[in-house]
């Protein structure tokens, strides 16, 4: 009788303790991921979220009052040229610096996966554009583009020419955002693609030369179908990283001659900043947002459904 | 015996294809560096010097002077270079800092954990990711503007909130980082449980089990993490520009960009050497990091690019 007493006690406890074991995961998971995860919500999804709800309202300057206007804001965008016209710029000029890029990179690629002398060293000073600061380097490219002093015209004055007054002509200014944009990504580019074309099965190369297949039947038939996974990754990434480009805009033209190169990321930060037009500024990014999301889960649905692939769009590695 | 052997292994020759390759990548490589060359040489001209000489490609200062980087370096009396050094290491660090703490901690809660609902939140937070930052620009001023009970806020209005103050760079640290989470996740997947199973029969704890067997065999992925991190907070111009406007709190990106919107200005001959020599101030740290890390970038890439 007197021994149910004390055994009342140290049931429970393992009770609890079973409780404890049995969902111990759930518990350290909570503790590590709890308080991290609150704090993004806090700093990085409700802005998120917020900024999503901003495009629904006329909101001109931090002190006014928001009006909610429902879809006028968005009607606006696709009626004004300043809106639509931008969005169409940075699909284009995005497209544009893209396919550059990343040409050139697998050019580059190609000649770096050659059994070359010293290839380590190419790949570094390739890769060396895009780790500098933006800021930095615009302005090195802004004195090269001077029209009074700069170094391209001082050249071509030397030569007898008329200097070329870059910052007055659209194909030149954009050109120029291009070259820019090609110099800091080309090295990153070359890294993805050479680490694509060293995962290509080195079995199938030998089964070629057993074959009797030449260089270039080889690329055609063993690498190229072999960098298809990494082809679709880099693309896409390098597209959406494209289409967001505004700091060499901002420091290069500053959307302009006649905001003839306004990209659309620019044109939020001049609504968001410079014109306090926040509601605009909501409307567009949300546009944006659209876009970049839609890509990206087209994407998504191709590559983990044919081979189960994870992989996420790297941020722009600054 | 002079009749002809096969060959089993060909003799290397002078491979006019590789002389070609050569010729690319170093040719083009130079053209790429040229800017950073450009900004070494226009370091050595005074102010003066460099607005009255009309610039070739290589600019070769007659007078050369050190004041520039003696200014880069130790300061001088009309410029905080100083400080805008030591907020651009003290960001780089702090942020650097959180972002190996959150991506390890919560790359290994969702690659051993077995807890409900860990896939859809995982995929959850990828998404995110997708959405571009811009979104969240204006909302974030404006958070910060109305941050609860800070700098003279009632509950949101009043004040200025966290604005320009230390908190702008503070605030965002915690945070869980989702990238870093994802790398270290798809990493820890490839090390063998048994290895945690072994450990634990050997009276390993939680703890010693994460940080002493588990976190040695992340390094590589880690340290991918604090470079992208350490690389992209370094060159951040827009945090500071946006969010803060008094001079102690610039970075050396930020102090940049607002002296060349000063230089676009109407007054004055813009101080170009000076502005230069800030931009290989910023430039240069970040090819140091590059340097030393270079071999994990490039395993780094591969590995987000390539396989899980």
């Amino acid at each position: 009788m007197e021994q149910t007493v004390p055994l009342e006690h140290p049931i429970r406890k393992t009770r609890f303790k079973r409780l404890l074991v049995r969902h111990r995961d759930a518990f350290i998971a909570a503790a590590i991921l709890g308080p991290m995860i609150f704090w993004w919500l806090v700093t990085s999804g409700f802005p998120t979220l917020f900024g999503f709800v901003l495009g629904f309202f006329e909101w001109i300057g931090i002190q006014g009052n928001p009006k909610f206007i429902g879809l006028d804001n968005y009607i606006r965008f696709f009626q004004d040229p300043l809106y639509y016209g931008a969005l169409l710029r940075s699909i284009w000029m995005g497209a544009l610096v893209s396919i550059t890029t990343l040409s050139a990179g697998f050019g580059a690629a190609l000649l770096m996966n050659m059994p070359l002398f010293g290839k380590g060293v190419y790949r570094s000073i390739w890769y060396i554009p895009a780790v500098t600061s933006t800021v930095a380097t615009t302005q090195i490219f802004n004195l090269l583009l001077d029209p009074n002093n700069g170094m391209i015209n001082n050249f071509i004055k030397s030569m007898g020419y008329e200097p070329i007054v870059w910052q007055f002509s659209v194909p030149w200014s954009v050109f120029w955002i291009v070259v820019y944009s090609v110099w800091k990504g080309v090295g990153g580019a070359a890294l993805i693609w050479l680490a694509g074309l060293q995962s290509v099965d080195v079995t199938l190369y030998e089964a070629a030369d057993i074959d009797g297949a030449g260089r270039r039947q080889k690329l055609r038939h063993v690498t190229i179908p072999g960098l298809k996974p990494i082809a679709t990754y880099i693309i896409i990434t390098s597209l959406i990283g494209a289409i967001q480009i505004y700091e060499q805009v901002m420091f290069m033209t500053g959307g302009g001659p006649y905001g003839q190169t306004e990209v659309l990321v620019f044109r939020i930060y001049r609504d968001a900043f410079w014109d306090f037009n926040l509601g605009m500024a909501g409307a567009s990014s949300l546009v944006m947002a659209v876009i970049v999301f839609t890509v990206t889960t087209i994407y998504y649905r191709r590559t983990t459904r044919s081979d189960r692939r994870m992989t996420i769009p790297l941020k722009k590695v600054k | 015996m002079a009749s002809p052997i096969v060959r089993l292994k060909p003799v290397r020759k002078a491979n006019p294809l590789h002389f070609a390759a050569h010729v690319v990548l170093l040719g083009v490589g130079l053209i790429l560096l040229y800017p950073l060359f450009f900004m070494i040489l226009a370091g050595f001209f005074s102010k003066e010097e460099f607005s009255m000489t009309i610039l070739p490609f290589i600019p070769i200062p007659n007078n050369p002077t050190l004041m520039n980087y003696k200014t880069l370096i130790f300061g001088s009396v009309d410029s905080s270079t100083s400080t805008y050094i030591l907020n651009s290491l003290y960001r780089t660090l702090y942020n650097t800092f959180w972002a190996l703490l959150t991506s390890f901690l919560a790359g290994y809660a969702f690659a051993r954990l077995k807890f409900k609902g860990k896939d859809g939140l995982f995929l959850t937070l990828l998404a995110t990711q997708m959405i571009p930052g811009t979104i969240a620009l204006i909302p974030t001023y404006l958070q910060l503007a109305r941050w609860p009970y800070a700098n003279g806020n009632d509950i949101f209005t009043g004040g200025t909130g966290i604005l320009n103050t230390w908190w702008v760079y503070l605030i965002g640290g915690p945070a869980i980082n989702i990238m870093g989470m994802f790398l270290v996740k798809q990493s820890l997947e490839k090390v063998p449980i048994e290895l945690d199973e072994a450990a634990k029969v050997d009276g390993a704890g939680t703890l010693r089990l994460i940080f002493q067997i588990l976190l040695p065999l992340q390094l590589p992925i880690l340290a991918f993490v604090a470079i992208t991190t350490a690389l992209g907070t370094w060159n951040d111009f827009a945090t500071p520009f946006f969010y803060t406007s008094s001079d102690s709190l610039q970075t050396l990106p930020s102090a940049i960009t607002r002296m060349s919107s000063a230089a676009i200005g109407p007054v004055g001959t813009p101080n170009y050497p000076m502005m230069i020599t800030l931009g290989l101030g910023t430039t240069l740290p970040a090819l140091l990091i590059f340097f030393f890390f270079q071999k994990y970038i490039v395993q780094g890439l591969a590995s987000t690019g390539i396989k899980g």
